[in-house]
């Protein structure tokens, strides 16, 4: 089973892990890694707005698709399988599972649309239906093995509603939706494998905060009082702000293992994109709110 | 499965099959717990919490998870052996399923030690029910079958409510609470103390409403002045028939004071009002088991100071571990237990007392049980050869007390 040290707490990785991931091993570049990653994580956010599932259980899903790519490589498994792999297993363990046929049904969705086919439903028991279900009862089994069932992730949601209170910040008409819109976002990146949730939840509020020039306390600081450091605050902050200016070209990317030699190659482009316009669909930011209700233009 | 010889099935759950086992390396005994996967619904969620969850905890009172192996269409738990669980252990050892007092308060303490852990690292078992805790030769209690517990957050989630077996239920899962947290495992423990004594469920409720009238005849029917915010619970109903509450003395009878205040401390309507897992342990029923537990952990400090002070003295000719144990018995004086004298309202806020402990082998472990029992029957055969005796080798009243069986009411 993985080297990955086991604890409740989410197991944070040190900065060498980070940077010598399976993919970047496997001949990944750095910002293929990073785009598959974001376009895994797009998915699954995406996937559990349609399946109404709580943004906890989003979170969980994301955050263990991005564990999961710090033990194996993009190369051997898709990112289709794993982000349907890590919705089902999220679900179950935030207590809120779902159907295969649902699970099914939205993915096939998702993908048509990420590669602008036409959108007509699924029939239930077609070959895609049952082809979709194996992957993912696979994808499950892998998630648990390569983390060693390490599946508790601590997500900082109820902790940054805590401190939006504590900061008497709640009554904000933007910043609390800002925050938390930064807080979905930000699990495109490895900020959740990197810091404990009350560190990020300092972060997303000191940013939303800047954004919106509402001044908080500073002597003493307010995020010295909440135990969080500035250097990180500003580290996590970078992060979060640097997918900004990073658009994801989602039709360009693969999903199944089929595609991602040919992608790696340069050729999935021309192949996937056939009879689309010539311009990537591309993912834009912040994309959620509070309400969950809000799909981005993908949908 | 190489690694791991199966014998003998030990028991059938609902989703698994335990089956006694042994390691091949070493010949240890294990308990291999066999789940199967099913097509329809992927890994179970409880195989996906249990594992989870078990791995993490490691503590002398929940049992270790050594090992998980996974072959095409089923998942193994490799699982520390224990001899068996509470439930065949009180058919099999109790009277009519009763036990004795002794044996309950060393299964409550390390029971209630395995709860604490739990809550400490935020992890609910939400399952706790004789056939889930696990007792080996050794009279060790370890709390087994994770599979619904969860770990918690702040705030605690809502949870569903479809959990803990309903004799086991606390009134506000019942009731249709779902911001239930640590307090839910304490009405479980509760439950199946009262059930030691009683050779039976407390409250054997066939289904919910049924199990909540169960408690209710008991413990009265709770309204909004014994139990404020009751009536706002989703499953409350304005027309549960009334009952007063019954004295719980009434009830489980056989136990003494100081068993009778925890019991009703751990069965309280109020979720935030019952005791914790940590007070609990503190409670003076508990006394003369922490009281040995101290001791030990005294002796193990002033052990590890003579050692230290043996290595700056430049170490040598050191005298044996044995002698500089200190001579337990001698610190050991007579202290009443439980004896009746004191009201009961007094005792129970005097924890602060410095304690001490009375019986030798704490926690007494079933096994040790019957050697305990047989000295006392020998102790007071002998005090009774000593009372024929000339008045003046009377023992001190104090020490007449400490010869007395724990627990007067049997
Ligand atoms: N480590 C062990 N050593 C010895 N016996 C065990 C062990 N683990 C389980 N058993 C036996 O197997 C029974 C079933 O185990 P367990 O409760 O873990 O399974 P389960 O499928 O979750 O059961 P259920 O769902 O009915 O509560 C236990 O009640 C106990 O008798
Ligand atoms: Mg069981």
């Amino acid at each position: 089973m993985s080297q990955v040290k086991l604890s409740l707490q989410n197991a944070l990785l040190t900065l060498e892990q980070l940077q010598q991931t399976p993919s970047r091993e496997d001949g990944i570049t750095e910002e293929q890694e990073d785009h598959l990653r974001q376009l895994g994580c797009h998915l699954i956010q995406h996937a559990g707005i349609l399946l109404k599932l709580p943004q906890v259980a989003m979170a969980t899903g994301q955050i263990l698709f991005q564990r999961f790519f710090y033990q194996a490589s993009l190369r051997k498994f898709a990112v289709r399988d794993i982000s349907m792999g890590s919705v089902f297993l999220a679900a179950k363990v935030e207590e809120c599972p779902i159907r295969f046929l649902d699970l099914v049904n939205v993915f096939d969705h998702l993908i048509k649309k990420f590669h602008r086919q036409p959108l007509d439903p699924m029939p239930a028991y077609q070959q895609t239906f049952y082809t979709l279900k194996d992957a993912t009862v696979v994808a499950e089994m892998q998630i648990l093995k390569k983390l060693s069932f390490n599946v508790h992730v601590q997500t900082p949601y109820a902790i940054m509603i805590n401190y939006l209170k504590v900061l008497e910040l709640m009554d904000h008409p933007i910043i609390p939706q800002l925050a938390w819109s930064y807080l979905n976002d930000g699990l495109r990146t490895s900020i959740y494998i990197c810091y404990q949730p009350p560190t990020i939840a300092c972060s997303v509020i000191w940013l939303a905060a800047m954004k919106e020039n509402v001044a908080l306390p500073t002597s003493p600081a307010w995020w010295e009082v909440l135990d969080a450091k500035l250097e990180d605050i500003e580290n996590i902050a970078g992060h979060i702000t640097s997918l900004y200016h990073r658009p994801l070209p989602i039709s360009t990317l693969p999903l199944t293992i089929e595609q991602v030699e040919p992608y790696l190659r340069g050729e999935l482009n021309k192949n996937a994109s056939n009879g689309s316009p010539a311009a990537a669909a591309t993912a834009s930011l912040p994309s959620t709110s509070i309400k969950g209700t809000r799909v981005s233009r993908f949908s | 499965m190489e690694r791991y010889q199966s014998l003998e099935k030990i028991g059938e759950g609902t989703y698994a099959t335990v089956f006694k086992g042994k390691n091949r390396s070493n010949g240890d005994a294990v308990a291999l717990k066999e789940i199967r996967l099913d097509s329809e619904e992927g890994a179970p969620s409880t195989a996906i919490r249990e594992i989870s969850l078990m791995k993490e905890l490691r503590h002398p009172n929940i049992v270790r998870l050594h090992d998980v192996i996974h072959t095409e269409n089923k998942l193994t738990l490799v699982f520390e052996y224990m001899d068996q669980d509470l439930k065949k252990y009180m058919d099999q050892h109790g009277n009519r399923g009763a036990l004795g007092p002794i044996v309950i308060k060393a299964f409550m303490y390390q029971l209630l030690k395995g709860v604490a852990f739990c809550h400490d690292n935020r992890v609910l078992h939400r399952d706790l029910k004789p056939q889930n805790l696990l007792i080996n030769r050794k009279g060790e209690l370890k709390l087994g079958d994770f599979g619904l517990a969860r770990a918690f957050g702040i705030p605690v989630n809502t949870f569903s409510n479809e959990v803990v077996t309903l004799w086991y239920r606390a009134p506000d899962v019942l009731l249709g609470s779902k911001t239930y947290s640590t307090s839910i495992d304490i009405w479980s423990a509760g439950c199946i103390m009262a059930e030691m004594y009683l050779g039976k469920p407390l409250f054997a409720g066939s289904n919910n409403q049924d199990e909540l009238l169960k408690i209710f005849k008991v413990m009265g029917t709770p309204t909004e002045e014994t139990w404020p915010g009751v009536t706002k619970l989703s499953e409350y109903r304005k027309d549960f028939p009334y009952y007063p509450p019954k004295p719980l003395s009434t009830v489980v009878p056989m136990i003494d004071t100081f068993g009778m205040d925890l019991l009703m401390q751990m069965l309280i309507y109020q979720p935030q009002r019952r005791i914790t897992a940590k007070d609990a342990l503190n409670h003076v029923y508990f006394n003369d088991i922490r009281g040995y537990a101290n001791l030990q952990q005294q002796q193990q400090q002033q052990q590890a100071a003579a050692a230290a002070a043996q290595v700056q003295m430049g170490g040598g000719g050191g005298v044996p571990n044995g002698q500089m144990m200190g001579q337990p018995s001698q610190q050991q004086q007579a202290v009443p237990l439980s004896s009746n004298t004191a009201p009961p309202q007094q005792i129970v806020y005097q924890q602060q007392q410095p304690q001490q402990p009375m019986a030798p082998q704490h926690p007494p472990l079933p096994y040790q049980v019957v050697q305990m029992q047989q000295q006392q029957i020998m102790q007071q055969q002998q005090q009774q050869q000593q009372q024929q005796q000339p008045q003046h080798q009377m023992p001190p009243q104090s020490y007449s007390q400490q010869q007395q069986p724990m627990h007067q009411q049997y």
